[in-house]
């Protein structure tokens, strides 16, 4: 299999899957993007109507940081069973099971376009312009793609490889959505040098930070953090493909024998 | 674990005929779940040596558990044997046909068809160029177009035969397929798959049903308990598996029950 093939199978697989989803639902396509609203109502009654959050702006704030880290928790919950459950096309030829997160990845990409577009038409009726900052989107949209990636790769393989890792996952992506700084801002903690080590240590709080700094406040992120994060993510996505590849036969063993 | 035993060099020829595959010596073990087994080690397969050689059809027979679906995965280098060597013809295309698995439930039987060809290595235009075929000779009418779930096991069996013979594979591996559906549709199939065959297409055919394997195959082999018991003419080896006596129609109405567990 060519590149070319396997990136028209990813995207074949992807859209047949969206499509599926959306047969399968009253409301259809309209789920891509009333789903992520209505996780971000749940957090605004809870923060902002019951904890009486201060924060200026607070709804346009929780929902670029949750509409963006919806992303990646979706996909990584989706992608780490997807090796596990294809069971019924591992068992007919010797394919690379990157095919399967990588197809969770690509249904995920589809669906969040239309999240940004959503976003955006939010950010732009509640007065926040568009800036020459905004074309700092495109490098963070390619990392925060790249972190997503290597993270489902990761994670489906562990999962193929000990069921039980699943837990972990769920259990972690609930972590990453309490210290990434969702619906708290890293920057108003009183120790400037707690911020930059929140930052520093977690990968999503400083992308979700960087959404944040060009859509609200019209300030490009620290291009170098950003490449570092871009880079280190991408070759370990890139390790993980040729890790699934070289493991394929043993992990349709694990797969169809488990 | 890695892809080093199966070597996609020419095997030796056998009385001039190509050999498409070979297994040499082939063994296959897993660790299975700890409460199943007493030592947690499955052995499958124990050093089972053939050849496939190009044209022909190979029946392979044996009981529920022998290693047959095992070794079609083998084959079909899904698996990677434990020890031993599988030699392929370069460039040689495997595709492995087995019931109830292979397909996408919530998907219509379209795409199904559609994904099962890209698998096979065909471009997008290439297999959506196939599927008016596919449904044509399946016979699944408006339900081509539904979910494969929806479809009853006969109507899976249609869809999933039709798929792999109609994406001329070099190598076509069967497993079960053609026991099930209507004895129409299992005509019609038979008639398919021997047209083909005399195509100079090479198949491994798995089946309880000695009818079909007598019809269908020019050499068999009688795998037990993860060996070679026999391999030769059908009539010879069929004659071996079947011993005389009262035994001889119990396993027989066994082997006409499709229902062989993949192990």
């Amino acid at each position: 299999m060519n590149l070319t093939q396997y990136f028209s199978l990813i995207d074949t697989m992807a859209r047949m899957s969206l499509k599926a989803d959306a047969s399968r639902y009253f409301f259809g396509y309209i789920w891509w993007v009333l789903e992520p609203l209505l996780y971000v109502l749940v957090f605004y009654v809870v923060f902002e109507l019951i904890l009486q959050n201060r924060k200026e702006d607070f709804l346009v704030f929780l929902m670029v940081g949750k509409l963006t880290f919806i992303w990646f928790s979706k996909s990584v919950n989706q992608a780490a069973r997807s090796i596990v459950n294809s069971g019924g096309l591992i068992s007919k030829a010797n394919i690379s099971k990157s095919l399967f997160p990588m197809a969770m990845v690509q249904e995920g990409l589809y669906k969040q376009l239309s999240v940004f577009l959503l976003l955006f038409v939010v950010l732009l009726f509640n007065g926040y312009p568009i800036t020459t900052a905004w074309f700092w989107l495109i490098p963070l949209i390619l990392v925060n793609y790249i972190v997503i990636v290597a993270s489902c790769l990761v994670c489906a393989f562990l999962v193929c490889l000990v069921f039980d890792f699943i837990v972990m996952v769920s259990l972690g992506t609930i972590f990453l959505l309490f210290v990434s700084g969702i619906f708290w801002d890293p920057r108003d903690l009183p120790d400037p040098a707690a911020t930059d080590l929140i930052l520093l240590l977690n990968p999503l709080a400083f992308v979700i930070d960087a959404y944040r700094q060009i859509l609200m406040v019209g300030v490009a992120p620290d291009a170098w953090h950003l490449l570092g994060i871009g880079a280190g993510f991408g070759l370990l996505a890139l390790g993980m493909v040729l890790l699934l590849r070289r493991a394929s036969r043993f992990l349709a063993l694990k797969v169809l024998t488990a | 674990m890695t892809a080093d035993d199966i070597q996609a060099v020419a095997p030796q020829a056998e009385d001039g005929r190509r050999v498409m595959l070979e297994l040499r010596n082939v063994s296959h073990s897993f660790h299975a779940r700890k409460e199943s087994f007493e030592h947690g080690v499955h052995q499958v397969l124990d050093g089972v040596s053939l050849k496939l050689l190009e044209g022909e059809t190979l029946g392979i027979i044996g009981r529920n558990g022998a290693g047959k679906t095992t070794m079609l995965r083998i084959m079909a280098g899904i698996f990677a044997p434990t020890s031993g060597k599988i030699l392929r013809q370069p460039g040689a295309s495997v595709s492995l046909l087995s019931l109830g698995l292979g397909f996408q439930p919530q998907l219509s039987g379209r795409d199904n068809a559609l994904l099962s060809a890209m698998l096979q290595g065909f471009s997008k235009r290439e297999a959506e160029s196939r599927l008016e075929e596919i449904r044509e000779f399946s016979e699944l009418g408006q339900s081509f177009d539904e979910p494969v779930k929806t479809y009853s096991s006969g109507m899976n069996a249609r869809l999933g035969f039709t798929t792999a013979l109609l994406n001329k594979v070099d190598i076509l591996l069967i497993d079960e397929v053609l026991s099930v559906g209507d004895a129409e549709f299992r005509q019609k199939a038979e008639e398919a798959m021997r047209d083909r065959l005399s195509g100079g297409r090479t198949a491994v055919f798995v089946s309880h049903a000695e009818g079909q394997v007598k019809k269908l195959c020019s050499r068999v082999v009688w795998i037990e308990e993860g060996a070679v018991r026999a391999e030769g003419d059908p009539e010879r080896v069929l004659k071996q598996y079947r011993p005389p006596g009262p035994a001889s129609e119990a396993i027989s109405r066994r082997g006409n029950a499709s229902n062989d567990r993949p192990r």
